[in-house]
Parts: C-alpha cells; structure tokens; sequence
C-alpha cells in the first residue's frame, strides 16, 4: 500500500536529497496500484478529525485526505502546514507549502465556492526554514556528543537514553530511517522489561510509519514476549497491551488478515486506549468493526463484538457502525448494507482503511448471502430482508468481502433455497447468482450444492466417516510412496550413484555423462 | 593362434573343477584381448566347454564375440546367448555380474539395431533372475529390458520387474552406473505412462528427476518435462519437489524446460482456451520433444478436472449448461465426457438423456463394506512393512563397524561410504 502521500514525498524530495521515507514501500506484500479517486461530499470536520492525532500520524492523515478529497484540500493542507511548523521537518514543510500552494492556484481557477473562502496563503517561511534546519542539526550534533559520552563511559541507562533521545529528534525532523535505527540501537542497552517493552513500541510507531508491517508484527511478538515486571502498574500495562494490540489489528488489516486483525481490535481497552501518534479510539471502532463483520460469523460477532462491554464503549465513538453491527446482526441486511454505503466516503478518506474498504465490502455481503441459507429446515420462501442489496458490479474489496459475509449468512439457516428468490433479494439474475454461490462453493465458504435443474441450492452434509476413511487412505498412500523414496534414496547414496561431469577431453557430446568407477569399493 | 584359445579352454575347465572361481574371474579378464584376436575360433572354443559346468569362460568368450565389429552370424549367437542364459551356473554369474551385465547390454543393443526387441525380452527376464538375489535388487540389466519392451510395446513383462520396489542396488564390481540407474526409472516412467498408470508412472519420473547430480543429464531433463505432463495429468499442478532433489533442477532444468511451465501455468487457471492457446504456441517444442500425446492427453484431463469441479458445486446440470461452463463444443460431446468419466469411476453421476441433465450423486462407498475393510486392513500391512523395513536398515546402520567409530569421535581415518551412507536419513 505505498500511499501516495509517499509517491508524493518522493517526487518532492528527488531533488533535495534521498531522505527519510527510502524504507517505506518495501517488502510489503501488498504492493499494488493505488487507484486514483476522489471523494466528493464527506461529512468529515476536519479539526476534529485531525486533534485526534499527532505527530506525523496527523500530518500524513491530513495529506492522505488533501490528495482524495478536493473540498478538503485546502483546508487540509493549511492545518498540516500550521503543524508541521511545530517541528523540525523541514522537508515535509517544503512539500506540503507546495501542495497547498498548487492547490489554491487550482481551485482558484474554479469558480467555486471553495475558491472564495481561503486564498491568503502563507509565503514560503524560508528563514523559518534555515533557523529550524539549523536549530535541527545543533539539537542532533548535542544528542550525538551526549551520546558518545555516555558510551565512553558505558553506563547502559544513559546510552540507551540516549538512543532513544536520538531516535525521537529523528522522528521529529522526518528521518523516519535513522529514527528506526536508532530506536532499534538501543535495544542492546535494554537492562529490564519495561525498557524492552519501550524500545519495541518505538520500533512500532515507526515502522507504521514506513509502513513495514511485517516488523510491526514481529515487535509486537518481541513485546509481548516480555515478561510483565513487577515494577509497572496495571495501568501502565494495559496501556501497551491496547498499543500493541492496535499496532498488530492495523499491519494485519494492511495485510489483508481481517479476521485476526478484527480479534486485535477487539481486544484493545477503551480506558487504556491512548496512542494519538497512531489510532484514535473512533478508529480502532471502525477497524475493528469493519473487520468483524467482514471475517466473523453471526456467534462470534455476538459474543465478541456485540457483546463485547469493552468494544461497547469504542462502538459509541461510532454509533453508525454500531448501527451497522445490529442491522447486520439482526439480519437487516439491507439496511445495514445501505448504511455502509453511506459511511463509505468517510472511511476512503482513512489513511489505512482506504485500500480495503472493497474487499470487506464483498465480504461482508457475502457473508449475508451465506447466512440467510444455511441451516433451515423447509425450503425458504421468504426473503424480502435481502432487497436492494447492491448487485455484485457496483460494488469495490472491504464491501466485497462484506457482501459475501451477505450471502453466507443468508443461506445459513435454510437446508435448501430457491435460487430465483435468492436472486430478486440479492438484485441479480439467476445465472450471475448461480456463478456467484459457485464462486462460494469453491472457495469453501457455503457448504451447499446447487440443484441447477429446478434453481434450487441445498445445503450439503458430509459424511464424517467417509471422508474420515477417504483422508486415512490418502495419507497412507503418501507415506508409503515418501518411504519408498527414501529407502531408495538410502540406496542410491550407498551406491554413490550421481551424475557428474563429463571429462573435458572425453569430446563424446552431450552433457551427459556418468561418474567413473572412482573410490567407491568401499564397503560391503 | 589356436594354442592361445586351447590354453584358455583347458585353464577354464580345470579352475571350474576346483570351484576356484574368484581367480577364474581375473584370469578370463585378463585374457579378453588375447581371445579378442583368435576371434574366428571362438565358435570352437566354446563347443568345448559346457554352459552350466564353465560359466565363466563361456560368458567370456560370447562377449568378445558380440564385441566383435561385424556379426556374420546372428542367428548362431542369438542361439548360443538364449542357451547360455537359461542353462548358465548362477553360482558362477554372481562372481562375474559386470561381465554378465555386459553381455546383456551388448546383446540388447544388437537386437535393438536389427529391429528385434521383442526376441530379447524373455532373455534379459531370465537373465534378471539368475543375478538378482532377491526381488527388490536392481541389476544394471533392468534399463535394458525397459528398452526393450518399450521397443516392442510389449510391456507385460517389465511390470513384473517394474511393481516391485527398489530398496537394493546391484553392485557390480563395485560400481553402479548413474546412467543405467537414471534410464531405468525413465523408461520405467514411460511404461507406466503407457499403461495410463499416471501414479507409479509420476513416483518413477519423480526417482529420476531427484537423483543426485552436479550436471544436467539428459535423461533427468527429458524426465523432468515428463514428470511435468503426468503431474498435470495425476493431480492438475506440479508437485514441489522433495528438499533432497539436486540443485541443478531448479538452477539449469527448469529454464530448458519454459514451455512445459507455461502449460503448467495456463493449465493452473483451468481456463481450457489458455491451455490450447500455449499448446499452439509452444507446439513445435512438445513435437520435438515427442510429448505432443502428452500433451494432448493434458488438455483433455483439463476439461474431466473441470467436470469434477462441476460435481462439487451442483447437483444437476443440464449437458448444454455443462457444455458450456467447461467449454465443450456441445452437450454431446459433453455427454461422451461424462459417459466415459462415470465408466472409469471419475465420477458418480447418472445421465437423463431425456431432459438432457445430469444428476451427480455422492460417492457410494460407505466404507462400511468387507471388502473396504480388508483393502484398509492391506494398505496398514504395508505402512507397517515399510516402516519393519526402515528399522531394520536403522539398525543396519548402527551396527556397522565405521559408523561406530566415526560416531564414538574417532576421526584418524577417512571414511567416505559412512558418512554418505548418514544422509539418506
């Protein structure tokens, strides 16, 4: 997911200098095309939305909106411009200035109501520039020197203070690299628990930053590994559980592991939740919500999310999403699927969210589909809740995946469906339904089988035991033909039988040629 | 001249009197030039000597003659090797098994020349026998028989030496050739592919593919585009390779080996007009490589795949429908598909050919019948041979004098066979 915010980053800093963000696309397993799209009418106040966060979560939060949303542009990127002059990034000023800059000439242009509301923007801050570029080299040149000192005279504290020192004016100036490194360093200065725990948690912030999801997961591991120490409070530990937790829902939601990263939310404590340089508590709602809904099936959405007193309190930051969960829960799915619609502008404005809000949608309505046909014993007849439910093509991958949940759930109670009814509730046709469950069938989410003569699909029961047998056979089959290999192998190497290189002289052609009857009297 | 050849008869008979065989086997060795020259009198030489009674010497002579350049007399020595085969002393061969494995070799290539395979099988099935000390050894005279059936397409009498799995390999004077060992489990292979017997035929392309090697041989390649074919025939994708399997696969084969892969590829998206689309593209490559029956035999195992796929996920379909979702040409064809699938056990399914639908039905077998029990009861017996086998061989090891030492830490001497002998395991 290289964010074009990054792709933006990039472009501006080519010409000054390689910095910070090099790190930032690699290795992620999900590298792909971010389409270009806009969004025209969120309902998003943006001061609040941005006080929720700090640091650079709030600036790349507020880019990420300016370059999706053009009614939000200008707002967007004055209050990014306004804080970033509260640290040392002086690159990051020098791009956001220019965007802001580019933005107001555009829409200037526009004889829009937009264009009339703000035009006075700022001049470039050059002196700001060169003192806080200054004032950003001295701090570093003095963290440096402290640093040598400390290891000079090896006093572990200080050095991995000191680190950690240098680390955050990293983190301060933009140089998310050298911040990383730095962080890391001082994990062999970590003398207890609470420092390791620490030193993890830094690694975390900015690997979300770089967007290294596979460390994230990796330092959370590491920090959770840590034995708690007696020294810290239950407070304080709750507070990085809910840290951790959240860092590893949001890698696992940018890998694509919903469910999981659906049960990470979910266990993050609403007291404890307090980590603005990444989530706010709204978020962590609508993570984990969308998450839920897209990979969980009816009980456990009810026992963990519904049910759930602690997400509870992060599903009133939301209450549509909370709406959405008892809709879908109450098999309402139209409803539920029309209020997702509705939200859908303000979640392709979220920095993490943004890529996936297809899938789960898919998801999610697939799941519905499931459900309704599944476990009933007569043949279902009514189906008037699934009406108007947004037909396959219109849909993007969070809402397909939400729309699959649709299906699945559908089906769920029903042993047998008439397919033409399940179509007019689904608003398809009954050959696209039928390759749609088909789809389903294959990928193992309805167990069912489809009665393509009479357009009725019937839940499948399997039989235990023969597939039991059908397993046993199979396995044995394999085990005897991997022992048959390996006795052989055994002989081949008693054997020394390889083939080898052709002498070079021995002009006969051809790469193939046997090794000689060299050293292998040996035994026998 | 003569007096050379007459020497040698009378060395031979007294040594074979007094059962001196180890010496005989050096001293005929020795004298194959000597008799390479005396050449005419051979024939002579050995209506002297009796073919169980002096094995050895006989054996001998009916190399230099089939070494010999031109064969006036084929007939004759077809004659003399058959009699030789059947009546020779197994005491005695097994103290010559390089030189009887020569003999073989030679003969199958002089049958092989004269367009005659089929002549030799029986031979070279009784020669197998009388140097194999129990079943499960390979003599470096199976590849031939392999040839030779294959030549023949006669293969009935390679199964019987074929079914039974390898655990032992003949030493011959020490030594077992890498290529006889490769051949046998190549032509091995394309015995079973012809019998349509795709699994013991992808196990024997797969033992040929993972023998060890540090260059590309022919034949593992050849295997390798085969063993390719008959996995997507067997199980609709290529197998990983065991972790043992040499490095020069990966490194050297798989690039000779492209359009096997994209077939592999195309084959992979169950889209029938990919396959055939890749199968134009690369057809001279599978024609050169005389795959091309393969090949085809691939793209129909591709539309009964997707047939199955279709049972797993309907009920009934009608044949037009089915036609259609698998891309036949029509619900007749369609209907030749499923006949032929529902015959050959594929699947279970009933036609209704007067609506034109297909009903597929569950697989019958309840496991609950004697008959399943006792196949169960057969195939735990085997698992628990194999594993008495590899105890056995465990032990084997364990007991053996170098292993100890090289395991209770004693390194002054070099000890090669032990420690190569470790890594099979």
């Amino acid at each position: 997911m290289p964010l074009p915010l990054q792709q933006g980053l990039f472009q501006g800093q080519a010409a000054v200098e390689p910095m910070q963000v090099d790190g930032a696309p690699e290795e992620n397993d999900n590298i792909e095309e971010e389409p270009q799209y806009t969004v025209e009418n969120p309902s998003l106040d943006l001061e609040q939305h941005a006080s929720q966060y700090t640091g650079l979560a709030r600036l790349h939060r507020l880019m990420f909106i300016a370059d999706h949303c053009p009614s939000l542009r200008v707002e967007g990127l004055r209050m990014a411009l306004n804080y970033v002059m509260t640290t040392y990034n002086t690159n990051l000023y020098g791009i956001i200035h220019r965007k802001l800059q580019e933005a107001v000439s555009s829409s200037s242009s526009l004889p829009d109501a937009v264009a009339g509301s703000v035009h006075n923007v700022p001049p470039l801050d050059v002196p700001w520039m060169e003192t806080t570029a200054k004032k950003a080299a001295f701090k570093l040149e003095k963290l440096d020197t402290d640093l040598k000192n400390y290891k000079s005279n090896s006093i572990k504290e200080s050095i991995r203070r000191g680190h950690d020192d240098l680390g955050d004016h990293y983190l301060d100036c933009g140089d998310l690299t050298n911040a990383l490194k730095c962080y890391s360093r001082a994990r062999d200065y970590c003398t207890n628990p609470k420092h390791v725990v620490n030193m993890c948690l830094n690694v975390i912030k900015v690997s979300v930053y770089l967007q290294n999801w596979s460390h994230v997961l990796s330092y959370v591991n590491k920090a959770e590994a840590t034995p708690d120490s007696e020294s810290t409070t239950k407070e304080a530990n709750l507070t990085v559980q809910s840290r951790l937790k959240c860092a590893a829902g949001l890698a696992d939601l940018a890998t694509r592991k919903y469910k999981s990263a659906a049960k990470h939310f979910l266990q993050a404590n609403f007291d404890h939740c307090d980590f603005p340089e990444l989530l706010s508590p709204s978020n962590v709602a609508t993570y984990g919500a969308l998450c839920a809904l897209a990979s969980f099936d009816r009980q456990e959405l009810q026992h963990n999310v519904i049910g759930s007193s602690s997400f509870k309190q992060f599903l009133e930051l939301e209450p549509q999403l909370r709406d959405i969960l008892h809709n879908f829960y109450e098999s309402k799915y139209a409803k539920c699927l029309k209020l997702l619609g509705d939200i859908k502008d303000n979640l392709l404005l979220d920095l993490y969210l943004a890529p996936h809000v297809s899938p789960l949608y898919t998801q999610i309505r697939n799941r519905a589909l499931c459900q309704v046909s599944s476990q009933c014993l007569v043949t279902c007849t009514v189906v008037p809740v699934m009406k108007d439910l947004p037909g396959p093509p219109t849909c993007p991958p969070l809402y397909t995946q939400i729309r699959n949940r649709a299906l699945c759930q559908y089906f769920s109670p029903y042993l047998s469906a008439d397919m033409r009814k399940m179509a007019s509730a689904f608003n398809t046709s009954v050959g696209a339904l039928e390759d749609e469950l088909m789809q389903l069938i294959l990928e193992g989410q309805i167990n069912a089988r489809i009665d393509s003569h009479n357009k009725i699909l019937y839940a499948k029961d399997i039989d235990q035991r023969s597939s039991t047998f059908e397993k046993s056979l199979t396995v044995g089959r394999d085990y005897q033909r991997r022992t048959k290999a390996l006795i052989l192998r055994a002989a081949v190497l008693k054997n020394q039988i390889h083939v080898k290189s052709p002498p070079r002289e021995g002009g006969q052609g051809g790469e193939m040629s046997i090794a000689p009857g060299s050293a292998s009297a040996a035994r026998n | 001249m003569a007096a050379n050849l007459e020497q040698f008869v009378s060395n031979v008979q007294t040594m074979s009197s007094s059962a001196s065989f180890t010496n005989m086997v050096e001293y005929v060795s020795k004298s194959m030039d000597a008799l390479a020259k005396n050449h005419a009198h051979i024939d002579t030489a050995l209506a002297t000597l009796s073919y169980s009674e002096h094995s050895i010497g006989v054996l001998a002579l009916l190399v230099v003659k089939l070494s010999g350049a031109h064969i006036q007399d084929f007939e004759t020595l077809y004659v003399q090797v058959q009699e030789f085969v059947s009546s020779c002393s197994e005491e005695q061969i097994k103290f010559a098994p390089e030189t009887f494995a020569e003999l073989c070799h030679k003969f199958t290539l002089q049958l092989v020349d004269r367009k005659q395979a089929q002549r030799g099988i029986t031979i070279l099935c009784q020669a197998i026998r009388k140097v194999q000390t129990h079943l499960a050894l390979l003599t470096s005279i199976h590849p031939c028989l392999c040839q030779l059936c294959l030549l023949a397409k006669n293969f009935k009498p390679a199964l019987s030496f074929l079914d039974v799995d390898i655990t032992e390999i003949s030493r011959e004077s020490g030594h077992y050739d890498a290529k006889d060992f490769l051949l046998y489990f190549y032509y091995g292979g394309m015995i079973y592919t012809a019998l349509k017997n795709y699994n013991r035929a992808l196990y024997f392309f797969e033992m040929a593919v993972t023998t060890p090697s540090m260059a590309v041989s022919h034949i593992t390649l050849e295997s390798y585009k085969k063993f390719i074919l008959v996995a997507l025939i067997v199980q609709g994708k290529i197998p990983t390779l065991p972790k043992y399997a040499p490095q020069v696969v990966p490194r050297y084969i798989k690039p000779l080996c492209q359009a096997y892969h994209d077939l592999a590829t195309a084959y992979g998206s169950n889209n029938p007009a990919d396959v055939r689309s890749v199968i134009t593209k690369h057809n001279d490559t599978f024609v050169r490589d005389n795959n091309m029956g393969l090949v085809k035999q691939c793209e129909t195992a591709l539309y009964k795949k997707n047939i199955q796929r279709l049972t797993k996920t309907f009920l009934t379909l009608s044949l037009a429908d089915m036609a259609n979702r698998v891309q036949l040409t029509g619900s007749r064809e369609a209907e030749k598909y499923v006949l032929h699938m529902i015959e050959d056990g594929e699947i279970y399914a009933t036609i209704n050919q007067k609506d034109g639908m297909v009903r597929f039905h569950d697989n019958p077998e309840k496991y609950n019948s004697a008959a399943m029990l006792l196949e169960l009861d057969k195939e735990m017996q085997k698992c628990i041979r194999m594993d008495e086998k590899i105890k056995e061989m465990d032990r084997e090891i364990a007991v053996n004098p170098q292993y100890v030492q090289k395991v209770s830490g004693i390194h002054d001497e070099d000890m090669p066979a032990s420690t190569s002998k470790g890594q099979g395991f």
